[in-house]
């Protein structure tokens, strides 16, 4: 009976009573606090024990990592080779590849006619050969421009370079190049069979061998045997058509005064129809061997 | 052997250099090794001629071996002479060319005999297919002169002749009829081209000056020319106008080329032009008639000097068309007139 108390003395009671109110109020109050406490608490913990687990996670990754460095650092010690070999094969293969194309590309100068892209247009290579020897190469050097031009060239004087660029230049370039080629074949294999007659058989030429720039008129005396018996005859092999290697008049004579017997005179005929038929140096070639294949029947 | 022959033996080999005198003489070959091994060579240069114009007598040499050792000297010192060129031209329509030099050489020299009786025409073949001949000139009351002869040289089948000048100018029509019909072309025109310099003169008309080409066989890019600047010089240094002097060695490079020019010593302009003025009036601007005048311009190699006019700074690059026509056009005397 607190209350009564409390009511009994009027002054008191109301003191009481307000006093009795405060207590109420902190009671509350302290009892809320101690209500919110545990949940601040239980807030703060929860809180902590989430930041724990991270930092603990934290710390497992970070350990996970020095680890895996560690490893790798270890690896990378005894693995450099792999890596590396692995770039090396790369460039070795390009570098063989890009050597290939290019010795392709000089090896293109075997087929007769080939060609480089210049800044101004073309140069064009003609290879000559004869009887599967390479001989000279020529060059023209072409300006890509409408009319297309010759810049420079190193065609010599006496082939008509300007009668066939007039007649193909600037309409079919292909016709152009072919008959260029044609007629540098041509005399680059009439060269070498005058080349080789002076050089190999001079033992059989009784006089200088008489020729000329486009050696397409031959002038020389000969013995088919040279220290045998036979007699000198004079031929005079004229090449009218500047597009081939073999003579288009052969004129085998005797110089002499007297009559020639039917045997001298079946040689020279002989020696006629070989000239037409055969290169310059192949004829010599076979008077050689027909020399050697007496000598052979003189030894048994 | 004949006095005036004997006279000429001593001249002509007077004039060899004891540098060169075996050389030449081997060269000739009319005398034998034994025989020149009987010569002492280091005796003073009056009693050498006279020990070896003895042993001309003794083999009995005549005019046209001494004519032949003359042409072997010229052949040695063909810078002593100028020389013109000739250019010969066929009608349309021939047949191929069957040049055979025998018959040259015969239609030739009974062309000149025919219209000169006095005259001494000696051939030497040289290479493959050129032959030098030498004219000495006499009239129809006088024996050659053979201190003064002519010098021609042909290369068979082709177009072009090249001719020591001749101080006899008055046989040069003649000369020229001969060359046209012996190698069966109809017409023959002097160029505008002289020269000390036969090999150069050749290499022009030939159009042989230029042999660079690009080739995949080729071992040194054409990319790697030096700019004349140098790259390897001090970071510090800086160039200035880098930009305009690289424009001028590409322009220079693009009309002179990478490869050696042709050497000739000089390129005369004759200018038959009006006076042209910017200036209102002047006395000079008036006159009707064009002006007379003559630009010679001479080097000891005329076109690697106007090569490198641009890069020195000494002229602009590109410089004028009519000094670096002249390879091309196989031209160095010019005659510009008002168009």
């Amino acid at each position: 009976m607190e209350l009564a108390n409390t009511l009994s003395q009027d002054g008191e009671s109301r003191g009481g009573v307000l006093a009795h109110l405060e207590r109420l109020e902190t009671q509350v109050s302290r009892s809320r606090k101690k209500m919110e406490e545990p949940q601040s608490a239980q807030a703060e913990e929860s809180a902590l024990g989430t930041r724990i687990h991270e930092l603990r996670r934290l710390r497992d990754k970070l350990r996970a990592e020095v680890k895996q460095h560690q490893a790798s650092v270890k690896a990378s010690t005894t693995n450099v080779e792999p890596d590396q070999t692995l770039e090396i094969t790369e460039q070795e293969s390009l570098k063989r590849k890009w050597e290939n194309v290019k010795a392709i590309l000089q090896a293109y100068r075997f087929t007769g006619i080939s060609g480089k892209l210049t800044s101004r247009g073309v140069c064009v290579c003609i290879s000559t050969a004869f009887e599967g020897n390479l001989l000279d190469s020529y060059f023209v050097d072409l300006v890509m421009r409408k009319p297309l031009q010759i810049h420079h060239h190193s065609i010599p004087v006496f082939i008509p370079l300007e009668e066939i660029s007039a007649k193909y230049l600037q309409t079919n370039i292909q016709h152009f190049l072919f008959t260029l080629c044609e007629y540098l074949n041509a005399y680059s294999g009439r060269k070498y069979q005058a080349d080789r007659l002076q050089s190999d058989f001079e033992a059989f030429l009784a006089g200088p061998l008489q020729r000329n720039s486009l050696c397409n008129l031959l002038s020389f005396t000969y013995k088919a045997e040279p220290e045998g018996q036979s007699f000198p005859f004079c031929a005079r092999l004229l090449y009218k058509d500047l597009t081939t290697t073999l003579p288009t008049d052969v004129t085998v004579t005797y110089q002499g005064t007297d009559a020639l017997s039917t045997t001298q005179e079946e040689q020279r005929a002989a020696h006629e129809n070989l000239f037409f038929t055969k290169p310059l140096h192949q004829v010599f070639t076979s008077f050689a061997r027909k020399g050697d294949k007496l000598d052979m029947s003189l030894v048994s | 052997m004949d006095e005036t022959v004997s006279e000429f033996f001593r001249r002509t080999i007077l004039k060899i250099p004891l540098t060169e005198m075996m050389t030449i003489l081997k060269t000739w070959n009319f005398l034998s090794e034994n025989q020149l091994q009987t010569v002492n060579f280091r005796q003073r240069k009056e009693s050498l001629v006279q020990d070896l114009v003895l042993l001309c007598e003794e083999n009995r040499a005549s005019l046209n071996d001494a004519a032949l050792l003359d042409i072997i000297y010229t052949q040695f010192h063909r810078h002593q002479k100028v020389w013109d060129v000739f250019q010969m031209s066929k009608g349309p329509g021939e047949d191929t060319d069957l040049f055979d030099m025998e018959q040259f050489k015969s239609s030739f020299k009974k062309i000149l005999k025919r219209a000169l009786k006095n005259v001494t025409v000696s051939f030497r073949d040289a290479e493959e297919n050129a032959v030098w001949i030498r004219i000495a000139w006499g009239t129809q009351y006088r024996k050659p002169n053979q201190y003064k002869p002519a010098y021609v040289v042909y290369y068979s089948q082709t177009p072009y002749a090249f001719t020591s000048s001749s101080q006899l100018k008055s046989n040069l029509p003649l000369l020229g009829q001969a060359l046209t019909i012996a190698s069966k072309h109809h017409q023959i025109v002097k160029m505008d081209l002289r020269s000390r310099y036969l090999d150069s003169l050749k290499a022009i008309v030939f159009k042989q000056y230029n042999q660079i080409f690009e080739t995949h066989n080729s071992t040194t890019p054409l990319q790697e020319r030096s700019l004349g600047l140098d790259i390897n010089m001090d970071s510090r240094i800086i160039h200035e106008n880098k930009t305009e002097k690289e424009r001028v060695q590409r322009v220079t490079q693009e009309i002179f080329g990478d490869y050696p020019q042709p050497r000739l010593e000089f390129a005369q302009y004759k200018l038959e032009t009006k006076f042209k003025s910017d200036l209102n009036g002047g006395i000079l601007a008036e006159r009707e008639e064009p002006l007379r005048c003559l630009v010679k311009f001479s080097s000891p190699h005329l076109l690697e000097a106007l090569k490198s006019l641009a890069p020195a700074g000494i002229a602009d690059a590109p410089l004028s068309p009519l000094l670096t026509c002249i390879p091309n056009k196989g031209m160095n005397y010019f005659k510009i007139r008002d168009k």
